[in-house]
């Protein structure tokens, strides 16, 4: 039977109270913020890194829209950079349906994203991957 | 890091086919048995062997030892590189550190690619799964894309102007025998042809090929005893990404501005002194950046640069001349060698109708891999003269 995968809990919090889902980066005590969580810090090798809430919104700094996507998933598929006010720059797919053309339209580089949870693949079973993903606001 | 100074003394390559009617072994050995007819050698002078191919791919262990034993060439370090696009390069950086180094005079490097058969077309590579923006479903044309978008918003360029790298690359590899892609294309054709990661479409990217490239190094003495025009390994130059996922700038290839500066220190040579550069061209957007990337113009100027013809034949320095991967393919593990056998070619004056008038010194670069939080995983910079 199907089953749906929460992927990256250390990295995306959804609250349980119905409020809107953030992303978790993690700060280390030499002031360099990561994202996702890595075992030592790349900056200075502290294991010492303290999560840091990412505002639920950020700047959509680049994207693409796939027509020829990764086995399995489904295209067009839009994914982009979005750059947090944190310092953080993080990559995800952006939730807009429908073809080439009308996603093309509902995207511009700059524009406010915020982040979601969602499918972001299925495997060959069906089973669901969820983790975060980006939607225009 | 030169000990001693390094001479290529042989080239040879395969064609480089859409679908190789040989397996890649066959491949290797074709392209190793032309460099070392070239280079005028009996094979048993060689002394160390290493082999470029992007592992994971064929699924092979020990792929060089397969290519190579049964030539003969066994009995010596024989060691297979792997960093994607970049295998083949760093294959030769490899064996001009053996001859540098005293370990041998003679060393022999190839790289080698059989993409038909274990890729179908209509695919894109893809960094691992595993990877927090492989997982989100991120490919290698969709990165370049990125950068795409980002410079045309950046710097008011157009899909017509990034159109222009295609079709002047198509038009070198007419005149490259070597190369599968030779029919002319036009502006109107790359914008208007399928879309692969908007705003990139299938003629903006390069094709999957097949192929082998083999060099051969060794010393100066060894070089000059066989009497053949010198090229020297003025320069032969590794480094890898700094991961950083803090803001990034898409626009400048940080990996290849560092590994470009430090090449050019190595060989003590600047970019005006460079008159071909073979470059990462996977892309159209590649060609932009690395214009920049290695110094040929300011950064945001590449586009009037390559609008003015300055880096075609006739201008300050010839980008792609063999048709680059755009219009060669990209056999991933081999293009990296195949640039080097491209660039000791023209500063021989072996290049026919494609020579570069004048080539005194050839610059090679190839980055390797998509990994989450690296501008490329490697880059690899040879620059070689005459």
């Amino acid at each position: 039977m199907a089953e749906q995968v929460v992927f990256h809990p250390d990295i995306l919090c959804i609250p349980e109270g119905g409020e809107k889902p953030y992303l978790i980066a993690y700060k280390c005590s030499c002031g360099s913020a990561w994202f996702p969580k890595l075992p030592f810090c790349p900056n200075c090798w502290s294991d010492k890194l303290e999560p840091m809430p990412l505002s639920r919104t950020g700047k959509l700094y680049t994207y693409t829209i796939v027509a020829i996507p990764q086995p399995g998933l489904q295209a067009p598929l839009a994914y982009g950079f979005v750059n947090f006010p944190e310092g953080v720059s993080v990559c995800a797919q952006i939730d807009v349906q429908g073809d080439l053309e009308t996603i093309q339209k509902a995207l511009h580089i700059d524009m406010d994203v915020e982040v979601a949870a969602g499918v972001i693949r299925k495997d060959k079973d069906g089973n669901e991957t969820i983790s975060y993903r980006f939607k225009p606001i | 890091m030169n000990d001693r100074e390094v001479y290529i003394i042989g080239a040879g390559m395969t064609q480089l086919y859409r679908k190789a009617p040989m397996p890649l072994d066959e491949l290797g050995r074709q392209a190793i048995f032309a460099a070392v007819k070239d280079a005028g050698i009996n094979f048993k002078e060689i002394g160390s062997v290493t082999v470029g191919n992007m592992g994971g791919l064929s699924g092979a262990i020990c792929i060089g030892q397969r290519i190579a034993c049964s030539l003969g060439l066994g009995g010596v370090p024989m060691i297979n590189v792997e960093s994607a696009c970049s295998s083949g390069a760093m294959a030769v950086n490899k064996a001009v550190e053996h001859v540098a180094s005293g370990k041998c005079d003679v060393a022999l490097a190839v790289g080698v690619e059989h993409l038909s058969s274990v890729r179908g077309s209509g695919t894109a590579f893809a960094p691992d799964s595993r990877d927090p923006e492989g997982l989100q479903g991120a490919t290698m044309p969709g990165i370049y894309a990125m950068r795409t978008r980002r410079y045309m918003h950046e710097f008011g360029a157009t899909l017509e102007d990034m159109a222009l790298v295609a079709v002047k690359n198509r038009r070198h590899a007419m005149n490259n025998p070597y190369s599968s892609f030779r029919t002319p294309i036009t502006v109107e054709e790359v914008v208007n042809a399928r879309m692969v990661a908007d705003p990139l479409t299938l003629l903006m990217s390069c094709p999957n090929a097949d192929g082998g490239a083999s060099v051969v190094v060794a010393t100066k003495e060894v070089a000059q005893r066989l009497g053949k025009k010198l090229v020297k390994v003025a320069a032969s130059h590794i480094t890898s990404g700094i991961f950083k996922n803090s803001f990034r700038d898409f626009t400048e290839m940080e990996i290849t501005i560092r590994g470009a500066k430090e090449s050019y220190e190595e060989a003590g040579l600047g970019p005006d002194d460079i008159s071909m550069v073979e470059c990462h061209d996977a892309f159209v957007i590649g060609e932009v950046l690395y214009l920049e990337a290695m110094g040929f113009c300011k950064h945001g100027e590449a586009i009037p640069f390559l609008k003015s013809g300055q880096s075609d034949y006739g201008g300050k320095v010839v980008f792609s001349p063999r048709g680059g991967l755009l219009s060669c393919g990209h056999p991933t593990g081999c293009s990296g060698c195949a640039q080097i056998v491209e660039a000791t070619w023209q500063l021989r004056g072996e290049a026919g109708d494609r020579q570069v008038p004048g080539c005194k010194a050839a610059l090679t670069h190839v980055t390797g891999g998509g990994v989450y939080g690296l501008d490329n995983a490697a880059c690899t910079i040879h620059i070689l003269t005459n």
